[in-house]
């Protein structure tokens, strides 16, 4: 049931030189590429890998290439390593593991897709990851893996590691190419899509670190062969990464279409002792949760949609029943309120409203009415917004009203048995001490 | 560059089916079936959608999830529906959402009443909100400037006032700070916005958010009117609304006209109207009484008048300033030429051009429009600083650049905002326009010949010393110029300052050549355009305000003195009445020494004049009083040729009359009756006057006005050698040599309606020498020092301003301001800038 | 954002009779909303200075810059097609140099980047990175998001602070997500990654920091191997 293609060796001392990685067959699937293939025949390989996105749409990753436009004109590709779901860190492992892997698909994706300039826009916070990269780019370019004319092929391909200076909005593909342009990572209206006007309006086409690190594999095995492993539609493997309340947490790979169960328990060891899974989320905070029940589900893209959920970006939290789901549900709107870039209404305003209606619940000073008008609102946010980050509040808190309703309602009465007044109570205060506290923490 | 000409397409919304121009947005064809779909972020003067504030959710048949009208272009056979219950949710959701962080203070909010958020609630809102929280509240209203205050309480985040600031003055000034729910409109560090254009964030702004301060209280929806008419602040005759209250205006706002000013006004335009009512303005005629300036009545004033100028006769000069309509400049020339037998008027600064040459600068077949700079190829702006010279065309020059990848060359002395958005910048000494032309000309001409023919037209490296310039600069702009070989619409953009002066008509010459180089013959979407001195610059010449010059541009039988000469002949003796129609020498004239020894000397000095400046003050026999913008009657002509009407806005105050009525009473007691008892009997009377005007009405005018270089009356335009000449040699710029090179500019704020409208004063500046660090170091000045600029005995005081964009070499500073204006000096002469 | 306006703070003291209620007595302030995470300092309630200029794009001639910045920050600008795109490690540089983003260092990177001022803080208070407001120089961000808050972040946090309070040259911040759950709770160390923090390690953490050695060295992420058991395996080929 487990695959290692992408973590094959990672933790091997010095991988992250290009020594190491080239005695362990790096850079071969470049040499073919360049060497033997056309751009075409690469997409193709692609397409037939059936790889899809592995950052959380899920999209098509050789289709994806092959809507870039044969015009001549500069063209981009674009890594997006501002990993910054939260819950997921497979590609920090990756990057500062093996970042030759990354640099080698980057090479292969940008000749498949025509591009010249390449970026990888790595988030702020992963300086030492970035340092890393950095090193590795020289490597590369010293030995002509990078620059111009790369394996005497005649492809030029400049890559510039870009650093995030911070903010959640800029792993959405348009928002990261605003970021990178050097605006506010506001996300863009689409159309036009990013493979037809994308970074300084160029075509763009912009992966995940770890499909890009995936592409290597691909072309030594073959699409065809790849796509043996996994299901029909979720081909190959997949890094997984399992936090929260769970004894070993930590990136594993997986061959798509296994259980849940066996990833949280069997691999993640489940969650400590004498507790039992309460809910979990199985692609990142964005997706909707899931319950106990649902952990024979198989972890691949259409089940889990199925289920009404996603897969996201492989990230799967789980939350053990010593805690409130309320708790979870304001943590997770007070995370998306910080982190709504503040451009199209029904998100910036949709998440500062849910966090004070949350507030209003956790301090017991809301009624089951407003669990209504909170749903409401949510309902409100979905397929409204300019970007999905609205809809990655929504959907999670919705579904955590949906299958908790009784724990809210429960909640909401116990809070008003402890403290009629509310937490914020203060003798000789405003009017009334909640809205103080409202104002305060809006 | 083509400009878009769609095709008609069909799309059905709401069941209707509606024929619109392929490509529009959704939220505007949608107007076309008389359905409204709500807007706040969508301006489509702000270029492309950004689809914010999800307002204008409409569903599409075939696509799943709702879309922004606004960001939608239609296509054909699109089915659009905006009345389904998913549609009315969305709106409702959205509106809900914007109303939970707004105070609703409508009561006290100047918007209400033509407030945006208002209507659109009214029209599309829940009617009720589930929100409890308590809102936020914040100090209110706080400013963002001296003009605009800011109420952050009210903003919705629509976007619209920072991309403004962004895109379409450019001046990144007006920024959003934080992010999410914490977003908002601020500045950076707490500068002020202050900028050229900033007023129009008031404009746009959907809510109550951004008021104007000199706005603010005066006024609700309710007791104001609106009345149409056009801007007199300066060449660009921006198309303006007045809002009036009880016969005072309170507030100008633009009315929309893609062919003038893109729906856009400067603050000088648009803040400037307090001046219509200041104390010290003039509203009674005034005769200088033992000395002192009184009032008097109008039969004594024109009585006078009559007799001073009967008495000067033929030594009478006049002098009609820019904001004089053509209906009075015509008058003018007929009081002159008819009453007095006075060949002596002009309504340019100096240097008298030859008719031919007016007749070839502006030929209909050369004329470009001001839409032909947004979509040309290339632009060449020639000496001249649209920001300071006609600010609107600033931002035209700008759309252009931005969105449809116009090739911008800019050729100046000075340094040019435009710079920065320039292709090429060609730097050349000051007053060496001449010269520039002339090495532009050879450098076109060495590219067409190629190598072999080098030097015909003089040698390029040659020509570039001698104008200060830089002859690589030059064969750069002339390449550009020249594109690929084809045929390209180039607009050149010059000020009417290059062919002023001594040699005026020798750089007229030159920029005929390089026009004739680059511009093909009658080629639509190419030509000259000229930014006058003045704002009616191009109309007073075209009526015969001119020198050698009669209506039309006929020949006229005496030719004149033009403005220098006049100025000196007064200050000889030799002219013995001064006519000034909106205009003080001592103000607006170079040569200010020259003017003041005129004013002083002559027998008579009749001036029309709003209000008593320095010339006037102290040497004007006879004042009348001269009416504000709003309250003209007439028409103008705008640069490109297009006749727009004035309309009168409010009353004329006190004693104030018509001024086309004073001067046709005038010429009457001058026994010269022009026979105009009406302002439209004025304007039909020139429409008979000027042969390319005829047939013009009115009516034809309309609120739009009508280009009549466009018109078949453009025939009549009087036929002129259009080039190639054979140009001279052109002098050589002055070598620094230890002192500075003199660049005089005249900003958009040397206005004497920034000095009194009291929320504009704050922009009055006193004079500053802008200069290289390099010199300042070698001069032993230092920023913000005080310094003396100085030749020829004649000095000016100014602070120093260290720019490390201006050429080594020169020194700039500023005209048509109150106190030490650069007039004191000659450009482009050499001066002594010394610390004091 | 510096020399801001006082809050008012006159309201919260108006007499509310019909309270007798024991409660706890935070401290009330009509402050405008400040943020969990203590990142930004909304300017909301600020007025511009009407005395000052205009915030055009500074020039060189009178705006001094380091010759090192300007060279850091110019390198950076080569580096992209557009110019621009090097906003934020501009910023990020300045804010090296100077401490902070502050008004003086964003004017300094305006100046060298031909932008406006404007431009750059509206770049600068969208990243919660870039600080604009005087910050210490020891970084220690704790991740207080779901995965490390279900492991007890927020006591992490608390903890962190107290220890830390009154020292100027501490900057401790609740953060976003730092793509560490597996070492949940972690904080970032002036840019180093340790976990799985306990409440213990909090003093040792904090002497080390202040004595400038290296933060927690067996609890460092980039020492943690793959817990993938099949990651490292032989099949694998990490022996090979």
């Amino acid at each position: 049931m487990t695959q290692t293609i992408l973590f094959s060796g990672i933790d091997e001392p010095g991988l992250n030189t290009i020594d190491v990685y080239r005695r362990r067959g790096g850079y071969e699937s470049l040499r073919r590429v360049l060497t033997q293939m056309t751009p075409e025949q690469v997409t193709d390989e692609l397409i037939a890998s059936g790889l899809r996105g592995r950052g959380g749409a899920g999209f098509p990753s050789g289709k994806k290439i092959s809507f870039i436009p044969k015009v001549n004109v500069d063209k981009y590709l674009v890594c997006n390593a501002d990993e910054s779901e939260p819950g997921t860190f497979k590609d920090r492992e990756l990057m500062q593991k093996s970042p030759h892997m990354l640099i080698e698909g980057i090479v292969i994706g940008a000749f498949a897709a025509g591009a010249n300039r390449s970026f990888i826009y790595i988030r702020g916070e992963y300086v030492e990851q970035a340092d890393i990269i950095d090193a590795a780019i020289l490597e590369a370019q010293d030995a002509g893996f990078l620059g111009e004319d790369i394996l005497g092929s005649g492809f030029d391909l400049s890559l510039v590691l870009h650093r995030g200076a911070g903010a959640y909005i800029c792993g959405e593909e348009t928002g990261l190419l605003d970021s990178l342009e050097g605006k506010r990572g506001n996300p863009r209206l689409k159309p036009p899509f990013p493979a037809n006007q994308g970074l300084y309006q160029g075509p763009t086409v912009i992966n995940n670190v770890e499909t890009l690190a995936t592409m290597p594999h691909i072309i030594r095995m073959g699409g065809a062969e790849y796509a043996k492993i996994g299901t029909e539609s979720s081909t190959g493997t997949k890094l997984v990464s399992v936090s929260g309340n769970v004894r070993r947490p930590g990136n594993y790979e997986i061959e798509l279409g296994v259980s849940s169960r066996e990833i949280i328990y069997g691999l993640a060891g489940g969650p400590p002792p004498g507790r039992d899974v309460k809910f979990w989320f199985p692609g990142g905070s964005s997706s909707p949760v899931l319950t106990k029940d649902d952990l024979d589900l198989a972890y691949d893209f259409n089940t889990l949609a199925q289920a009404k959920s996603m897969l996201g970006s492989g990230a799967i939290i789980v939350v053990d029943d010593s805690n409130a789901v309320v708790d979870v549900a304001l943590k997770l709107a007070k995370f998306y309120k910080h982190e709504s870039c503040g451009k199209c209404t029904p998100c910036r305003e949709g998440t500062r409203w849910t966090v004070s209606m949350l507030e209003r619940v956790d301090s017991g000073l809301a009624t089951p009415m407003d669990l209504d008008i909170m749903a409401s609102v949510q309902e409100q946010i979905m397929g409204n917004c300019l970007c999905v980050l609205g809809d990655a509040m929504a959907m999670p808190v919705a579904s955590m009203i949906t299958k908790f309703r009784d724990e809210f309602e429960g909640h909401i009465e116990a809070a008003r048995a402890r403290n009629p007044w509310g937490p914020g109570a203060v003798a000789g205060g405003d009017a009334d001490p909640v809205l103080i506290q409202g104002a305060v923490g809006a | 560059m083509p400009r878009p000409n769609p095709d008609t397409i069909a799309f059905t919304i709401d069941g209707l089916e509606v024929n619109a121009p392929a490509g529009m947005m959704l939220a505007d064809a949608a107007k076309l079936g008389d359905v409204e779909i709500p807007v706040f972020c969508y301006e489509p003067k702000l270029g492309a959608p950004v689809g914010a504030c999800r307002m204008c959710l409409v569903e599409i048949e075939g696509i799943p999830k709702l879309q922004t009208a606004c960001s939608t272009p239609v296509r054909d056979g699109m089915a659009v529906t905006t009345q389904t219950a998913r549609v009315k949710e969305a709106q409702e959701a959205v509106l809900e959402f914007l109303l939970i962080n707004h105070p609703l203070d409508c009561p006290v909010c100047d918007k209400g009443g033509e407030c945006p958020l208002q209507d659109i609630t009214f029209g599309w809102g829940p009617g009720r909100s589930r929100f409890i929280e308590p809102k936020r509240h914040f100090v209110k209203p706080l400013a963002l400037s001296p003009l605009i205050a800011i109420d952050r309480e009210r903003c919705i985040l629509c976007y619209r006032c920072v991309r403004f600031s962004q895109e379409i003055s450019e001046d990144y000034q007006l920024v959003l700070q934080e992010r999410g729910a914490e977003s908002f409109v601020s500045t950076f560090d707490g500068h002020p916005y202050v900028a050229p254009f900033s007023g129009n964030i008031v404009e746009l702004c959907p809510v109550g958010a951004l008021t104007s301060q000199p706005y603010r209280f005066r006024a609700r929806p309710w007791d104001i009117e609106g009345s149409g008419s056009v801007c007199l602040g300066c060449p660009t005759q921006c198309n303006v609304e007045y809002t009036v209250r009880d016969e005072r205006v309170l507030r100008v706002l633009s009315r929309q006209h893609d062919g003038v000013d893109d729906g856009w006004l400067c603050d000088r335009g648009r803040f400037g109207y307090q001046s219509f009512h200041a104390d010290q303005r003039v509203t009674h005629p005034l005769m200088r009484v033992d000395g002192e300036l009184v009032p008097v009545g109008w039969e004594r004033a024109l009585d006078e008048a009559a007799a001073a100028l009967m008495a000067a006769g033929a030594q009478t000069g006049a002098i009609a300033g820019g904001t004089t309509t053509n209906e009075e400049g015509w008058l003018l020339q007929e009081l002159m030429r008819g009453g007095l037998s006075s060949p002596n008027l002009d309504s340019r600064q100096g240097g008298m051009l030859p008719r031919a040459l007016h007749a070839a600068l502006h030929a209909p077949s050369l004329q470009a429009t001001v839409p032909d700079l947004e979509f040309a190829h290339a632009v060449l702006v020639i000496d001249c600083e649209p920001v300071d010279d006609a600010p609107i065309l600033d931002l035209r020059i700008r759309k252009g650049v931005r969105r449809n990848g116009v090739q911008l060359a800019i050729a100046s002395s000075r340094p040019s905002s435009l710079d920065a958005n320039a292709q090429v910048v060609a730097r050349y000494a000051p007053g060496a326009g001449e010269a520039f032309c002339v090495a532009l000309n050879a450098a076109l001409a060495e590219s067409d010949a190629g190598p072999g023919s080098a030097g015909r037209h003089g040698i390029v490296e040659e020509l570039a010393d001698a104008a200060g310039a830089d002859a690589a600069e030059i064969r750069t702009l002339a390449e550009l110029l020249r594109g690929d070989g084809d045929v390209r619409d180039v607009v050149i953009l010059y000020a009417e300052r290059l062919t002023q002066g001594m040699r005026g008509e020798h750089a007229a010459r030159a920029l005929l050549n390089v026009a004739g180089r680059v511009i093909p013959a009658d080629y639509d979407g190419a030509g000259l355009l000229e930014v006058p001195a003045g704002t009616n610059g191009r109309g007073l010449r075209e009526v015969g305000v001119l020198p050698n010059a009669g209506p039309g541009l006929e020949p006229s039988t005496l030719i004149g003195l033009d403005t220098a000469a006049i100025g000196a002949s007064a200050a000889a003796g030799a002219i013995r009445a001064l006519y000034l129609l909106h205009v003080d020498p001592l103000r607006d004239l170079p040569a200010r020494r020259t003017w003041r020894g005129a004013l002083r000397r002559a027998d008579a000095v009749i001036a029309h004049a709003d209000f008593l400046s320095e010339g006037l003050w102290e040497h004007a026999t006879i004042v009348f009083p001269a009416e504000s913008h709003a309250e003209k009657e007439g028409t103008i002509t705008h640069p490109d040729g297009r006749v727009q009407r004035l309309r009168p806005a409010i009353a004329r105050p006190d004693a104030v009359r018509a001024e086309w009525n004073v001067l046709a009473d005038l010429s009457a007691r001058l026994d010269h009756d022009p026979q105009v008892l009406s302002g439209p009997m004025a304007s039909a009377r020139l429409f008979e006057a000027v042969p390319f005007y005829a047939g013009l009405t009115l009516d034809e005018l309309g609120g739009r006005g009508v280009r009549w270089p466009a018109r078949p009356g453009a025939a009549s335009w009087p036929a002129a050698d259009m080039g190639p000449f054979g140009l001279e040699v052109p002098p050589h710029a002055p070598t620094p040599n230890g002192s500075l090179r003199l660049g005089t500019f005249r900003s958009i704020w040397a206005a004497h309606e920034v000095e009194i409208a009291p929320a504009l004063k704050f922009l009055r500046h006193a004079q500053r020498a802008e200069l290289h660090p390099s010199d300042a170091e070698r001069l032993g000045i230092a920023h913000g020092g005080r310094v003396t600029v100085g030749a020829h005995g004649s000095q000016i005081s100014a602070t120093a301003v260290l720019r490390s964009s201006v050429p080594e070499g020169s020194v700039f500073v500023e005209q048509g301001i109150a106190e030490d204006s650069a007039a004191e000096l000659d450009d482009g002469g050499l001066v002594e800038v010394t610390p004091q | 954002m510096i020399g801001r306006r006082k809050k008012r703070a006159d309201t919260a003291e108006l007499e509310r009779p019909r309270t007798r209620v024991e409660a706890p007595t935070p401290e009330v302030t009509r402050d405008v909303a400040r943020f969990e995470h203590g990142s930004r300092v909304p300017g909301w309630d600020d007025a511009v200075d009407l005395e000052k200029d205009p915030a055009v794009i500074p020039d060189p001639a009178t705006t001094p810059v380091p010759a090192e910045l300007r060279a850091e920050i110019e390198a950076q600008m080569a580096k992209y097609p557009d110019f621009r795109s090097a906003a934020i490690p501009a910023l990020a540089a300045v804010q090296r140099h100077h401490g902070w983003c502050s008004p003086e260092a964003v004017w300094q990177a305006a100046c060298v980047m031909r932008l406006t001022p404007g431009y750059l803080i509206s770049v600068a208070t969208f990243y919660d990175m870039l600080e604009t407001r005087p910050v210490g120089r020891n970084r220690v961000y704790v991740c207080t998001n779901i995965s490390c808050s279900l492991c007890g972040a927020d006591e992490l946090l608390a903890r962190m602070k107290e220890e830390t309070a009154g020292d100027p040259s501490f900057n401790v911040r609740g953060f976003e997500c730092l793509g560490a759950c597996d070492i949940a709770p972690m904080a970032s160390v002036n840019d180093v990654y340790v976990g799985p923090m306990s409440l213990d390690d909090v003093p040792t953490l904090v002497t080390q920091i202040r004595e400038g050695l290296p933060p927690l060295p067996n609890k460092q992420l980039i020492r943690r191997k793959s817990v993938d058991p099949n990651a490292a395996s032989p099949g694998g080929g990490a022996s090979a």
